[in-house]
């Protein structure tokens, strides 16, 4: 359907989309919006004689969702010092306030953040650095490394989590899962692998050049759902992967719908039953996202802040966003589905 | 007004728009996880609240109808692990669960069924976290009601074995009226609630304690 009801729907579900993924060159990066109207952050107040954690975040909605569970949390054992990081901020602005919150442990939320942290760092090879926990960023693991006490929780949504939920919603079975990723996602692919065996899932790789065309991508698409008989396929959220509409539309519409295979997507926007791409979108769970990571820093508090021998966790609890209509007619409803999903659309 | 906390197979929006559909006299708000239901419970200021007996306990209620299932008024919970059952000491073990009770609640509710006070908590949002603590093995084993382990066991291909925690039954769902002046409207809209109904709250039928 080409009506222009239907052509200004996509208009906009495409910024929506390009918003969602704008500077997301990876399954997980939380950019932070502008924080023009957004309301400003209170601390609980400061007690003396009480320990402190600095939490520096941008301040807008998914990271002050967590925040405000990981506070909740928290506060009766800290006192709780923000620091709202823009694009003005400079690594300097955030060495002042850990410097004057003198923190137990540091919570740092997003790649930009990080960056700035592990410019401070850089800055002060010798001095003694509190530990971090690092959240809502890209690729945590790959980052632990390049901070010095440095733990956290990967914000990318493993696949097992993903494959477990969509055999929990459709009846055909998920037994041999595609996905196709570009040469920086080689590590996080390779580690999805044994998860998902785990829950006897066998991924498919397939790996595309960065510069990627929709026609390559497309042909990776048919060689998964017709060379290797794949059940799914799981989209990454790597924006040079869904550049524009049209390359959407050419690679991952067409082969998805002339193979009717169920398509897991990273971002809720895929899921629109008016215009059928994603079946199921598997989402991070902001709010459970800040229990765990205050679970994550009453474990460091208990064992003396030894950062460096907890490796990062992977984020365990999720949101899901399902086509109902899509499900019905291609895949099979489960008979109790509706009851687990958090968002059923048709 | 009703608030209902409880780990059920079920999202919280579906199981609230089943009980208000079969409770049209009460308004019901049922809450996932334990900030919301605490929250809810300080600024809310309900006339009833349903959940387990420990919940209610914590708080010093009493419950007015007492949910039962076959003929019992609790239920045993069970340790689960992968591979093989967890023996012997608990000591330094990882045990996952949900958060029913906050920090300091949950880890003597746990310590009580495991009879152990050594044991490492990590405490998860809802039900369904408990199986990718398995999967990552980020925990040994993980603690739940016993009813709750044929949605475990559908939901996963891991070599899942249980242990049944000697001695450790927990009260099943439970309303406790705290506003006197409407227990006869909240306790019979809940008596006349129906079979499906009783069963997605995990019973089969009332007692009056």
């Amino acid at each position: 359907m080409i009506g222009g009801k239907n052509m200004n729907w996509r208009v906009a579900w495409l910024a929506a989309l390009l918003l969602c993924l704008a500077g997301c060159a990876t399954t997980g990066s939380e950019q932070g919006a502008s924080t023009q109207g957004a309301a400003a952050i209170v601390d609980p107040p400061v007690r003396t004689g009480v320990p402190a954690l600095l939490i520096a975040m941008p301040n807008s909605p998914n990271f002050v969702e967590v925040r405000k569970s990981l506070v909740s949390e928290v506060q009766k054992n800290f006192n709780i010092h923000t620091f709202t990081v823009g694009p003005e901020t400079r690594d300097a602005d955030l060495a002042a306030s850990i410097q004057a919150a003198n923190p137990v442990c540091v919570v740092l939320m997003n790649n930009a953040t990080i960056n700035l942290y592990r410019q401070y760092q850089t800055a002060n090879p010798i001095a003694k650095m509190p530990p971090s926990v690092l959240l809502m960023a890209s690729f945590v693991e790959e980052l632990q490394s390049q901070i010095r006490r440095a733990t956290g929780i990967a914000y990318e949504v493993p696949g097992v989590t993903a494959f477990v939920r969509l055999r929990s919603v459709i009846t055909t079975p998920i037994n041999r899962v595609g996905v196709i990723y570009r040469p920086v996602f080689r590590n996080f692919v390779e580690r999805q692998k044994s998860l998902a065996a785990r829950e006897h899932v066998e991924i498919i790789s397939v790996s595309v050049p960065n510069d990627v065309t929709a026609a390559g991508l497309r042909e990776a698409l048919h060689s998964l759902a017709n060379g290797h008989k794949v059940d799914a396929v799981w989209m990454l959220n790597d924006n040079a992967m869904v550049r524009d509409e049209e390359f959407v539309d050419d690679a991952w519409r067409a082969e998805v719908t002339e193979a009717k295979l169920p398509l897991i997507v990273g971002v809720s926007n895929f899921v629109e039953p008016s215009f059928p791409l994603g079946t199921l979108a598997v989402v991070p769970d902001h709010e459970a996202l800040g229990l765990q990571a205050a679970n994550l820093i009453f474990d460091l508090s208990d064992n003396d802040w030894q950062v460096e021998s907890h490796p990062v966790e992977l984020p365990l609890s999720v949101k899901t966003v399902v086509d109902i209509r899509l499900v019905r007619a291609n895949f099979g409803l489960q008979p109790d589905a509706l009851r687990h999903i958090d968002k059923a659309l048709e | 007004m009703v608030h209902v906390f409880l780990q059920l197979d079920a999202k919280s929006s579906a199981v609230e728009r089943t009980l208000q559909e079969h409770l049209p006299e009460l308004a019901v708000t049922v809450f996932g996880r334990f900030r919301d239901f605490e929250e809810g419970l300080s600024n809310g200021h309900p006339d009833a609240v349903v959940s387990i007996t420990p919940v209610l306990e914590q708080r010093g209620k009493t419950a007015s109808l007492q949910g039962q299932r076959g003929g019992r008024s609790t239920e045993p919970y069970v340790l689960v692990s992968v591979n093989q059952p967890l023996e012997g000491s608990l000591a330094g073990k990882t045990i996952g669960v949900v958060d029913l009770l906050g920090r300091d609640g949950t880890q003597t509710f746990l310590n009580g069924l495991l009879k152990a006070t050594d044991v490492k908590i990590k405490r998860v949002a809802k039900i369904e976290d408990l199986l990718p603590l398995l999967e990552f093995s980020a925990a040994d084993g993980v603690v739940l009601p016993s009813s709750m382990l044929a949605w475990l066991l559908e939901r996963t291909r891991l070599a899942i074995k249980t242990k049944e925690l000697a001695g450790a039954s927990v009260g099943l769902s439970a309303v406790a009226v705290l506003n006197p002046a409407v227990r006869d409207v909240v306790v019979k809209s809940f008596q006349k609630l129906d079979a499906p109904t009783k069963r997605l709250l995990g019973i089969d039928s009332w007692s009056v304690p």
